[in-house]
């Protein structure tokens, strides 16, 4: 357990935490630098929860960020089976001219994600992008079944990519980039038999899965704000059981497992906590324990450690371990957008 | 964040660096390009930058060689993420003809020290699919060697429900699950997987058919470990959307009525009783007066109907999840 003097949210050693991050991640974060953007939205938007985003350049990262976008070579393109967002490092993105063979960048939904999310954070009106491309091609990454593959070169197909695409829909305001009934159907079935969601149709309910399947849902109109209308609202996916696979997915020590027995991780406290908040049932759960099983988590370092006993914070759970403390409302932290992993403030 | 392995049969000091090798002589590496003031840069070694350099060249010469092979192999050791580079390596395959056996083989091996890369098991799918259903039985041996493991790891859980509903090998499923909940009944996963044979398996007749025989399984799951939640989900989720069916069933309320007099604190099947009673269940006699019994232990719920008593000894027993079950309490109709 946490020695006694890290039981307080140690809000100044996640600041520097995110601040060394930001400005070098080290070589062991090699094996993910083709989800770079993705790293840097956990940089950007960690910095935004603890309201310290000065300590960054926005300007710059702007111009970094719109640096990974793909954009067709003439209007006719659109339809080439291209999609035209934002490659997540620079080891996808090739520029097309003097090269003999077509050799294209492959942008991916989630690198499109974290950019908007991150241009977003940092105040740059996302309506000077050029999304005609980005929109009309996306609309080709979605399969029949109504999920989404994430890049055009073939990849696999779950609910990630769904919930990217509704966030890429919401935050651009224009819904042509896909079909929403469609998605929707394909959410439905991968509610899995006791109410949680897995990311394909079968699989097992699992905390990501289901924060996909439900924020995505949220965003696309088909969740109510409270409890109450969401018990009413007819079939969509069965909110009783959902509820009641959320709320038992607390452990003992407080935290949340992301999926039944199997231990309590910090992240979880966020995608659960997350469900819970946007289907209005987020005081359903003990407050005081997640937040002492968050605070635990806390590394000497700075930054959040996954489990209880590791030793070493990572970005991924140090951004999630905010965020989750954020839906506690924490004192420090701004205000979260849960749907759409952005603080409510720039929205 | 598991560290990228590095090439399996060279030490530090056998590595020979790409611009050092004879065969890549005519390459012109190119450099990465990582633009203005890059957040979160990333302290890449000198050989991944290097190796990767030399990718670039022959990704945009569109090169399509043997030598172009066994470089993506190299970068895919150091970086396995990377999915332009295994779509590279399946335009090269593809070019050469290349014996997709042995491509099988070669990811199988970079598979089992980075089981839980999503690119690797697309791979895997891409070529299985090429394949055909001849591999399903190789590739159902592959996914019980990682679940051996990782009992739970979703990727090869994931690839192991794509093989049986695409290419096939339904015949030792149910008995696979019976193998691992023997090793460990609170293996979700496993559980997970039995609904799956349970509800798709052109063998085995569907839900209603295996309805019967599941329960019993389930039934003696449960009065074994009581504290598994993961045997109890499934017991109602063998019932989803058939209420009547479950009320009628006389073994569920017996299951709950059997843990309960031996633990009457057992969240899950007074959870799972309480749901019984909302859905119309007419407690037997001897369930009542278990239930009667709990009831008269606690002054507060000595008054209540049966249902809200139930609700005030979960937020007893449960503290955790106190607000939900006071909530529930709210929304059960009091029983006559």
């Amino acid at each position: 357990m946490g020695e006694p003097e890290l039981l307080e949210f140690a809000r100044e050693r996640h600041v520097l935490f995110l601040e060394v991050m930001a400005s070098e991640l080290p070589g062991n974060y090699a094996p993910q630098e083709v989800n770079h953007l993705t790293l840097a939205y956990f940089a950007v938007a960690g910095l935004s929860l603890l309201r310290e985003l000065d300590r960054v350049n926005k300007d710059q990262i702007a111009k970094w960020i719109l640096s990974f976008q793909v954009h067709p070579e003439t209007d006719n393109e659109f339809d080439n089976g291209h999609f035209y967002g934002f490659c997540g490092s620079r080891t996808t993105q090739f520029p097309s001219t003097s090269v003999k063979d077509p050799c294209y960048s492959v942008s991916h939904l989630a690198s499109t994600y974290s950019a908007l999310a991150i241009l977003k954070i940092i105040g740059y009106d996302v309506a000077n992008i050029d999304s005609k491309a980005l929109l009309s091609s996306m609309k080709n990454l979605q399969q029949p079944d109504g999920s989404f593959m994430p890049t055009h070169i073939g990849a696999e197909t779950d609910l990630r990519f769904v919930y990217c695409a509704a966030a890429i829909c919401s935050m651009l305001k224009d819904w042509t980039g896909m079909d929403k009934e469609k998605a929707k159907q394909y959410i439905l079935n991968c509610q899995s038999y006791d109410g949680g969601f897995g990311l394909v149709p079968g699989s097992e309910s699992h905390g990501g899965g289901t924060f996909c399947a439900v924020a995505a849902l949220c965003l696309m109109g088909f969740i109510q704000v409270d409890l109450a209308s969401n018990l009413q609202e007819s079939a969509s996916i069965d909110i009783c059981l959902l509820l009641e696979w959320c709320v038992q997915r607390q452990e003992e020590d407080g935290g949340f497992q992301g999926r039944r027995n199997k231990l309590s991780d910090t992240c979880y406290a966020f995608w659960i906590g997350g469900v819970l908040k946007i289907i209005g049932a987020y005081h359903f759960i003990d407050h005081g324990a997640l937040r002492g099983f968050l605070l635990s988590c806390q590394s000497p370092y700075g930054g959040f450690t996954k489990l209880l006993y590791d030793q070493y914070p990572d970005i991924h759970h140090s951004y999630y371990g905010l965020a989750a403390l954020s839906l506690l409302e924490e004192d420090g932290l701004e205000p979260l957008c849960v749907e759409l992993g952005i603080v409510s403030a720039v929205l | 964040m598991a560290p990228s392995s590095s090439s399996s049969s060279e030490g530090v000091d056998d590595w020979v660096p790409p611009s050092r090798r004879p065969e890549l002589a005519d390459v012109v590496p190119v450099p990465q390009d990582d633009g203005p003031h890059p957040v979160v840069p990333i302290a890449y070694r000198s050989d991944f930058r290097e190796v990767m350099d030399y990718f670039r060249a022959l990704y945009f010469a569109g090169e399509r060689s043997v030598r172009a092979l066994h470089l993506t192999a190299e970068v895919i050791g150091l970086n396995p993420g990377n999915y332009t580079v295994w779509h590279f390596r399946r335009l090269v395959l593809e070019a050469l003809d290349a014996d997709l056996q042995e491509e099988m083989n070669f990811v199988d091996q970079i598979a089992e020290s980075n089981p839980k890369n999503y690119q690797i098991w697309h791979h895997k799918r891409w070529l299985a699919e090429k394949l055909g259903p001849d591999v399903a039985n190789k590739e159902h041996e592959f996914t019980r060697k990682i679940l051996a493991i990782d009992a739970k790891n979703y990727h090869a859980w994931s690839h192991r429900q794509w093989v049986l509903q695409v290419l096939g090998g339904w015949e030792t499923e149910l008995q696979y699950c019976n193998q691992l909940l023997e090793e460990d009944v609170f293996n979700n996963s496993a559980w997970n997987q039995r609904y799956l044979v349970i509800t798709r398996s052109p063998l085995h007749g569907g839900l209603v058919a295996m309805r019967d025989s599941e329960v019993d399984y389930t039934v003696g799951a449960i009065l074994a470990n009581p504290q598994n939640e993961s045997s109890w989900r499934y017991l109602k989720g063998l019932y989803k959307g058939e209420n009547n069916l479950l009320v009628a069933d006389e073994r569920i309320s017996d299951v709950c009525l059997k843990v309960l007099k031996n633990d009457w604190t057992c969240v899950f099947a007074l959870s799972l009783l309480l749901d019984l009673l909302r859905i119309g269940l007419q407690p037997s006699d001897d369930l009542r007066g278990t239930i009667e019994a709990m009831k008269n232990a606690d002054p507060e719920t000595a008054d209540a109907d049966l249902a809200t008593a139930i609700c005030s000894i979960l937020q007893k027993c449960d503290p955790l999840r106190v607000n939900y079950w006071s909530w529930f309490m709210t929304t059960v109709s009091p029983q006559i």
